[in-house]
């Protein structure tokens, strides 16, 4: 998993390294284990990567360090998915390869012929899905695959500034106005003296990733024309109806299953109350890397609240499940601190096979819900009572088609 | 009727194009070899627009019955005192009335003085050191821009609202000021750089013709300052203009239009007091619907605007009757007559435009006329000069091209299609999102938004208010 933004200012008046900075905090939640930033003052591109959040591994200095009018960034679950040099520098969410060669060869074509068949055809040598920046010593451009699995906007700043990202949240945080959202196979390339959108002729169906509607994203962006407040709020509520239990309180998961838990509150008229306090940063313990870094994520970061929890029948609400190891932590802790009853309700359905598009939903023997009935799972999990919510009514919740849902389904899109 | 126009652009191709259609000679007096112009008119007369006596011989040989000014700069120069003072009859505010436009210290001061509805706080400073403490010291959201009008280079908005990119901002603030003197883009004012506070929402024109006493408003008009589509990139002249099938526009209401004519009306009152002169002439409000008083002054046009002049003149049906009235010195009782269509003008530009002209300069223009007529489209020439039968761009908005309908949504299909049919060996852009459904979906979000606002403050009497709070100051009211 991973996140993108770039920034373009028109005049050389702006310095963007810090916007950059800003907007890759505001995208961190897509991928904590590492980040990469390059801005070019025209002459050279210049890059900071490391290792973990941002703020923690970059000095105000090193930032300051880096001048110039553009710049694009990029977060990752993984080592920074990208490719960095003093001439171009490229960022990506998704699931390509990008190799030496192909780099050598897009930097030959743009001296060569007109960026957008440059870029074309370098975007014509992957395979997979991608929203991907790319910065030139003058140019900015930005582009998604054909079936636009991973988001990408485009906004600006006043007159002075174009702005790219996975997220809105990283136009809001610099302030911003969002103008849409880049479209499925298209190129858009910004240039001090123009912008050039290249739309695709012919492209498949749309498959927008449905995991970002129910965990990937930020709860005040805007994917794909739709906003995931009023999203997460609607499956909460949905929850609710299709699985209502006898219950004192209801409880989320902080942080993103918090929204979904105040909707279930809300339809169900049981009362929330908050459950538990975070100690230290905000980690994301599904995309953690290792099982001990899971155990120790989980434990640093809830600590029931044991007058919410003590003596009453819980309804918990958390937005996934994948291996049940930290649902099961989840419970125990709850027990032990009294509670009479817990009841998991889990707002994304099953997950019952791998992402090819770079989303790292472990292989099938990792995944509880491949051969577990949710009976099954609440004994696994010590709770009273277990549920999903259904792949059909996820969909439903989104209106339309569109999606992909393999991680669900086993059915993916083709990709070319 | 002799009717000389005097101007080089796409404003001046459309003005002489109803003039002739109401049956005057019309004769121009233009920078370049306008083909629009050229096409249009009995003559053209390449003359240096911005200089009285030069235009002056042009009128003293050709005795026209009535002179329009349509360029600015020509009126910042004294072309039409001039010009009267020959004993022509001219449509084009005085030098010292055109500074209504010419300075927006002048215009601002001039509101601040009348206490005029729509007015903004503001600062002019003469130098750069001043200018930078001042930003320093004030650290909010401004609007910083050359004090002269200079054709829309050198705006800068700059909103200040996150902490944390202070520094950047303030940083870009100084730079720009610095640039504004060394650009020269201020220089023949004493305060050269303008700093005032920001606004934001949706801008609109609306142009009048008037004889200092009676004022005949014409169809108010959006523009669209971004070079680029989605309304980013830099400030420009004006990429593209739309406007209703009525008189007014989708996303105002009639009492956004009363209240922006009572201020034109009581500008006109204002420059009289102030310098003694009558207006007369074209005057339009540049506005913008903001949360502080809704209808907001951006700024004036002692002039038609450009492109916006382009959505009026083909629709205006009395333009005679106007004229007319003001040759015989007074627009008693007179109405602009509009057909009931809505119209879209896009313009056509070369790469370079607007922070890069020369490189723009002197590029082939191919158009397919026939095509283009048979999309209903119309095309008018701005920066364009024709030599040897072929079309040059001369850097700046090379081309108008405007249509009518019965929605602008279908005026723009249109429009796109026209363009379609103009190609060059040099990069041309325009802004495709102009007169689309979404563009106007979204101004309609973003007027009701600033009326919701502005509604609270009015409640509440704090129109045109601003209240303060300074720790170990207290409560400043302005």
């Amino acid at each position: 998993m991973a996140g993108v933004c770039g920034i373009y200012a028109f005049d050389e008046i702006w310095n963007v390294s810090r916007f950059v900075y800003y907007q890759l905090i505001a995208i961190q939640s897509r991928g904590q284990e590492s980040f990469g930033m390059s801005i070019s003052d025209f002459k050279d591109v210049r890059s900071a990567n490391g290792k973990g959040t941002i703020q923690e591994s970059l000095e105000s200095y090193e930032v300051n360090e880096l001048l110039g009018c553009c710049g694009v960034g990029g977060v990752s679950t993984r080592d920074v998915n990208g490719y960095i040099s003093d001439d171009i520098a490229i960022y990506f969410d998704g699931s390509v390869k990008i190799t030496e060669e192909a780099v050598q060869k897009l930097r030959m074509d743009l001296g060569n012929m007109p960026e957008k068949e440059a870029v074309r055809s370098f975007l014509d040598g992957l395979s997979g899905a991608y929203s991907m920046v790319i910065l030139t010593k003058e140019k900015m451009i930005a582009t998604r695959d054909k079936l636009g699995v991973k988001p990408l906007v485009i906004g600006g700043v006043g007159f002075d500034l174009a702005v790219v990202a996975s997220e809105t949240s990283a136009l809001d945080v610099i302030g911003a106005e969002l103008s849409r959202d880049i479209e499925p196979g298209e190129i858009v390339v910004i240039d001090r003296h123009y912008i050039e959108e290249i739309k695709a002729e012919k492209r498949p169906p749309c498959a927008n990733c449905i995991f970002e509607y129910v965990y990937m994203a930020r709860i005040d962006s805007k994917i794909n024309g739709i906003y995931i407040h009023e999203i997460r709020n609607r499956i909460g509520k949905l929850l609710a109806k299709q699985n209502p239990v006898e219950a004192d309180v209801v409880i989320g998961v902080p942080e993103t299953a918090i929204p979904f838990a105040m909707a279930y509150s809300n339809e169900s008229k049981i009362p929330l109350d908050i459950g538990f306090m975070r100690t230290g940063k905000v980690t994301r313990t599904a995309i953690k890397p290792t099982q001990m870094e899971r155990m120790i994520g989980v434990q640093l970061k809830l600590n029931p609240v044991r007058t919410a929890v003590r003596g009453k029948r819980v309804v918990l609400i958390d937005d996934s499940v994948v291996r049940g190891t930290t649902m099961r932590n989840i419970v125990n802790l709850l027990r032990k601190r009294g509670a009479k009853e817990v009841h998991v309700r889990i707002c994304s359905p099953k997950l019952i096979s791998p992402c090819p598009f770079g989303t790292e939903v472990p292989t099938k023997d990792e995944l509880i819900a491949v051969d577990n009935t949710e009976y099954e799972i609440a004994s696994i999990i010590d709770a009273d009572s277990f549920a999903y919510i259904s792949v059909d009514d996820l969909v439903n919740v989104l209106g339309g088609d569109g999606y992909c849902s393999g991680c669900m389904t086993g059915n993916y899109p083709e990709v070319d | 009727m002799k009717f000389m126009i005097v101007g080089s652009g796409g404003r001046e191709h459309a003005i002489a194009e109803n003039a002739k259609k109401c049956g005057y000679d019309v004769y121009a007096a233009t920078e370049i070899r306008n083909p629009g112009l050229l096409e249009t008119c009995k003559e053209v007369h390449l003359v240096d627009i911005l200089n009285g006596e030069a235009v002056c011989r042009m009128a003293g040989k050709l005795r026209p019955d009535l002179i329009f000014i349509g360029s600015e700069e020509s009126l910042f120069a004294g072309v039409s005192d001039a010009l009267r003072r020959e004993g022509h009859t001219v449509i084009g505010a005085s030098k010292a009335t055109a500074d209504i436009e010419k300075s927006k210290g002048f215009m601002r001061r001039l509101m601040e003085k009348h206490g005029l509805y729509g007015r903004l706080r503001f600062k002019t400073f003469n130098n750069i050191e001043e200018a930078s403490r001042y930003i320093d010291e004030y650290a909010g959201s401004v609007a910083i821009k050359p004090t002269r009008q200079a054709g829309g280079k050198g705006v800068k908005v700059i909103a200040d609202l996150q902490a944390y990119l202070k520094d950047e901002k303030s940083a870009a603030k100084k730079r720009h000021v610095s640039d504004i003197v060394n650009q020269k883009l201020s220089q023949d004012l004493e305060d050269p750089i303008l700093i005032e506070e920001r606004v934001e929402g949706i801008e609109y024109t609306l142009q009048c013709f008037t004889d200092g006493k009676n004022i005949v408003p014409l169809k108010v008009v959006e523009d669209h300052p971004h070079a680029f589509v989605e309304d980013i990139g830099p400030e420009t002249g004006g990429m593209g203009s739309i406007s209703g099938v009525g008189n007014n526009l989708p996303f105002l209401t009639d009492k956004d239009f009363k209240i922006s004519y009572e201020i034109v009306e009581n500008v006109i009152k204002a420059i009289k007091k102030e310098t003694g002169e009558s207006y007369f002439g074209v005057l339009s409000g540049q506005f913008m619907l903001t949360d502080k008083w809704g209808p907001t002054v951006i700024e004036f046009y002692s002039r038609l605007g450009d492109p916006e002049t382009v959505n009026i003149m083909p629709q205006l049906q009395n333009f005679d009757e106007i004229m007319e009235g003001m040759q015989n010195g007074s627009l008693k009782g007179i109405k602009a007559d509009f057909e009931r269509k809505a119209t879209v003008v896009k313009v056509v530009a070369p790469k370079g435009y607007p922070n890069e002209r020369d490189i723009g300069k002197g590029h082939i223009l191919n158009m397919d006329m026939d095509k283009i007529n048979k999309t209903g489209s119309k095309v008018y020439f701005g920066s364009v000069y024709e030599d040897d039968g072929k079309y040059y761009t001369g850097g700046s908005r090379a081309l108008e091209v405007y249509a009518a309908a019965d929605s602008i949504v279908e005026a723009n299909e249109k429009v796109e299609k026209a363009i379609s049919c103009i190609s060059s060996d040099w990069k041309l852009f325009h802004r495709k999102d102009i007169g689309t459904k979404a563009l106007l979906e979204k101004r309609m979000d973003q007027a009701n938004l600033a009326r919701d606002i502005f509604h609270y403050r009015e409640e509440r009497g704090l129109i045109g208010k601003n209240i303060d709070w300074i720790p170990g100051i207290g409560r400043i009211e302005t």
